[in-house]
């Protein structure tokens, strides 16, 4: 295939393009922080927070192929974690009031989070697909009913959750308390995020992570060559369900209140979290976060579209102003999603990547030279063909590990 | 004695809507091979159909008939508009089309009908004195009249998949879509035909259901989440399975409402974790389900 513009991996020019990308979102979120009103950063935090939640999940979903609708659970227990160490409800040695820093909840979450997903990997060594994705979705809304339930309520806040509790952000960032407690938490989340991304995308290209890969792929093939199922499947299970948690824990914070009744702790979680993943792009490294932002911005579009038919680009004629329309915001969203599916199947980041394989190739470094290695002479040049075959990885991925994907596209390099 | 078997009756009554159900998703399936999220909806999109058409005073049957006829043409359009034209291979889409089939179907409900609820006249007798004894048990007409409606609608399917020449072809869809193409079935239409029975059908679980229940946007949230843990637990692909698992949920539901008090309707779904893991774990494509041979 004849491409324009043809880069080897870890050029300048690779290197150029990966500076204009991460140079451009940095500037949209100096922008934001900077200039926006206080409901648009509180819609950006909520978008990073479920990206963050999203990227868990698609090291689950996205690379090892296990659709789990169980992740507003992680969610979950992740906030009512942070809420019940942050308002002391839970007796701590070595704190007087048992009262936590936010921070460390943080790690708690992630920590309670991992264990649990560990147990939830272990039916996902016997459950496929569809029957999987039951079984989460059921324990989705198990884990809401135990936070429900009367008996726990000294824990967990019973029916009424936890309400109230108050931080600020530390003194070292020289913020102004309470004034400046917006900025301080999106700053927080930012950085989470940009941890959590790194990391998500280092353990892909470990040999974990291609162990993800091959179970997503084909589970027989993937044992036969020596993947262990069992540690393959609940320890991303684990870190999956770690990193929802942290954002849940996040959500928590945000919020500053936790009850069973959030709409994001239960099925509408989960789906959420879902068809976040899938409109950014399952299997891609930015894929969460620009489904998050999609999922957060067109879904505010669309209520506003509900709220106010006669701004919007087409009712405007037909609607008077002033008048609102109950349930136009959600039809507006469906019908979106409807549309998006068709047209944009792969994702916005898949899509995107496949329409810049069409100008730009980023091809992979060629082998040593033969006369630095001789003696691997013979075998090289087929080795080389393989890899170096641009055409293998114009194909964005086929998500949720069907018997009868050969994805070969995964998201390889940063850019 | 006559405790046990009233709440017996009730559970079956509530396990026939959830089999009802579950069946409609078995239907689609085994066609498409994707849980349809959208259902629930669609058939609480037939129930205000329903209630509409009996205010303008038809007769309560001819109305449900009308809005299964409704249901059918809606779900049918769903598979040739929205399912179809996305390429098969990609599972994700086709999920985020159906949720977004979902969403727009439950607030479409709310801005046509608005989102107060509203009562639905029963197709059954259901008045107060209304209730014949069974063993000395006395049992509302309605409970034993859907539980009937089930019956009805298991043997008119039986003797569609078994003694016809579209359930025939219906069989050979699910079984092998490339092959039933090549010895002439038209798959498309017959595709559609099976999203719309199964629509249909949803219609009807949710007109039998909304009288007891109240008719609103949200009827068949719960309904649709337990139809569908009744489906995984018969097997996906097993319409026998999709009516002893929605049975087995309803009598589960209400007996641990009944005589499990410290768990109650609260904790409903703890213990269907517990029921769905321990068949599931044992058989993993549920109780009739078959199990998918994967070529390496």
């Amino acid at each position: 295939m004849n491409v324009p513009l043809r880069f080897t991996k870890g050029s300048w020019q690779n290197w150029a393009g990966r500076l204009v990308l991460f140079g451009g979102v940095g500037l949209f979120m100096y922008r934001a922080v900077n200039e926006w009103s206080r409901s648009g950063l509180g819609l950006l935090v909520d978008a990073m927070i479920i990206a963050i939640a999203v990227t868990g999940l698609n090291l689950i979903t996205g690379y090892t192929g296990q659709l789990s609708l169980g992740h507003a659970a992680f969610f979950a227990i992740g906030a009512f974690t942070s809420a019940t160490l942050v308002t002391g409800k839970i007796w701590t040695p070595f704190l007087d009031d048992n009262i936590w820093t936010p921070g460390w909840t943080l790690l708690a979450s992630a920590v309670v989070c991992f264990l649990v997903g560990m147990v939830v990997g272990i039916p996902a060594l016997r459950l496929k697909g569809i029957y999987l994705a039951l079984v989460t979705l059921v324990f989705t809304e198990a884990v809401r009913a135990i936070f429900k339930y009367d008996e726990f309520s000294g824990v967990t806040g019973g029916a009424t959750g936890i309400k109230g509790f108050n931080y600020l952000p530390p003194s070292w960032t020289g913020l102004d308390g309470r004034a400046d407690l917006v900025t301080w938490f999106f700053y927080l989340t930012l950085a989470i995020l940009v941890v959590v991304s790194i990391l998500s995308a280092g353990l892909i290209r470990s040999r974990i992570g291609r162990a993800m890969v091959a179970v997503r792929d084909n589970e027989t093939a993937a044992a036969v060559m020596g993947v262990n199922l069992f540690t393959t499947k609940t320890l991303v299970f684990g870190l999956s369900g770690a990193i929802a948690g942290v954002a849940g824990s996040l959500y928590a914070l945000k919020l500053t209140l936790v009850e069973a009744d959030v709409p994001l702790f239960g099925l509408f979680g989960s789906v959420t979290l879902l068809v976040a993943l899938v409109v950014g792009g399952a299997a891609q490294n930015w894929g969460p976060f620009v489904g998050a932002m999609f999922y957060v911005f067109v879904n505010d579009y669309a209520r506003s579209v509900g709220e106010d038919p006669s701004s919007s680009l087409l009712l405007g004629w037909f609607v008077d102003s002033g008048t609102t329309i109950n349930g136009l915001g959600g039809v507006t969203f469906g019908v979106m999603l409807i549309l998006f599916a068709r047209f944009v199947p792969f994702g916005a980041v898949g899509t995107m990547r496949m329409w810049r394989s069409k100008v730009v190739q980023v091809v992979p470094r060629p082998p040593i030279p033969a006369a630095a290695a001789p003696e691997a002479g013979a075998a090289a040049p087929t080795l080389e063909q393989g890899h170096n075959d641009p055409d293998a990885t114009t194909q964005p991925a086929a998500s949720f590990g069907n018997a009868d994907s050969s994805s070969l596209g995964d998201d390889e390099d940063a850019s | 004695m006559s405790l046990f078997i009233e709440r017996m009756v009730n559970g079956l009554a509530d396990g026939s809507i959830y089999a009802l159900l579950a069946l409609a998703l078995v239907v689609v399936f085994r066609s498409t091979g994707q849980l349809n999220f959208a259902q629930g909806e669609i058939g609480t999109f037939g129930a205000f159909v329903v209630s509409t058409l009996t205010l303008s005073g038809l007769p309560v049957w001819l109305s449900i008939l009308l809005a299964m006829g409704v249901g059918f043409v809606v779900s049918a359009g769903v598979e040739r508009v929205v399912v179809r034209p996305i390429e098969h291979r990609n599972p994700g889409a086709v999920i985020v089309a159906l949720i977004g089939v979902f969403l727009a179907v439950n607030q479409l409900v709310s801005m046509i009908w608005g989102i107060d609820a509203r009562p639905l006249p029963s197709i059954f007798p259901d008045e107060a004195d209304s209730f014949v004894t069974v063993f000395g048990a006395p049992v509302r007409i309605a409970r034993l009249g859907t539980i009937g409606v089930l019956i009805v609608v298991l043997v008119l399917l039986w003797l569609l998949f078994t003694k016809t020449k579209l359930g025939l072809a219906m069989r050979a869809v699910a079984n092998n879509q490339d092959s039933s193409n090549l010895v002439g079935i038209r798959v498309g239409t017959v595709l559609l035909f099976g999203w719309g029975l199964a629509g249909a059908i949803g219609v009807l679980a949710a007109a039998l259901l909304a009288p007891s229940a109240g008719l609103s946007g949200t009827l068949m949230l719960g309904p649709f989440l337990l139809a569908s843990v009744a489906a995984v637990l018969g097997g996906l692909d097993s319409p026998i399975g999709a009516v002893v698992g929605g049975l087995l949920i309803g009598v589960t539901e209400a007996f641990i409402v009944g005589y499990v008090d410290f768990l109650g309707a609260d904790m409903l779904f703890p213990v269907m974790l517990v029921i769905l893991l321990a068949v599931l774990l044992l058989r993993p494509s549920g109780l009739f389900g078959s199990e998918r041979v994967e070529r390496v």
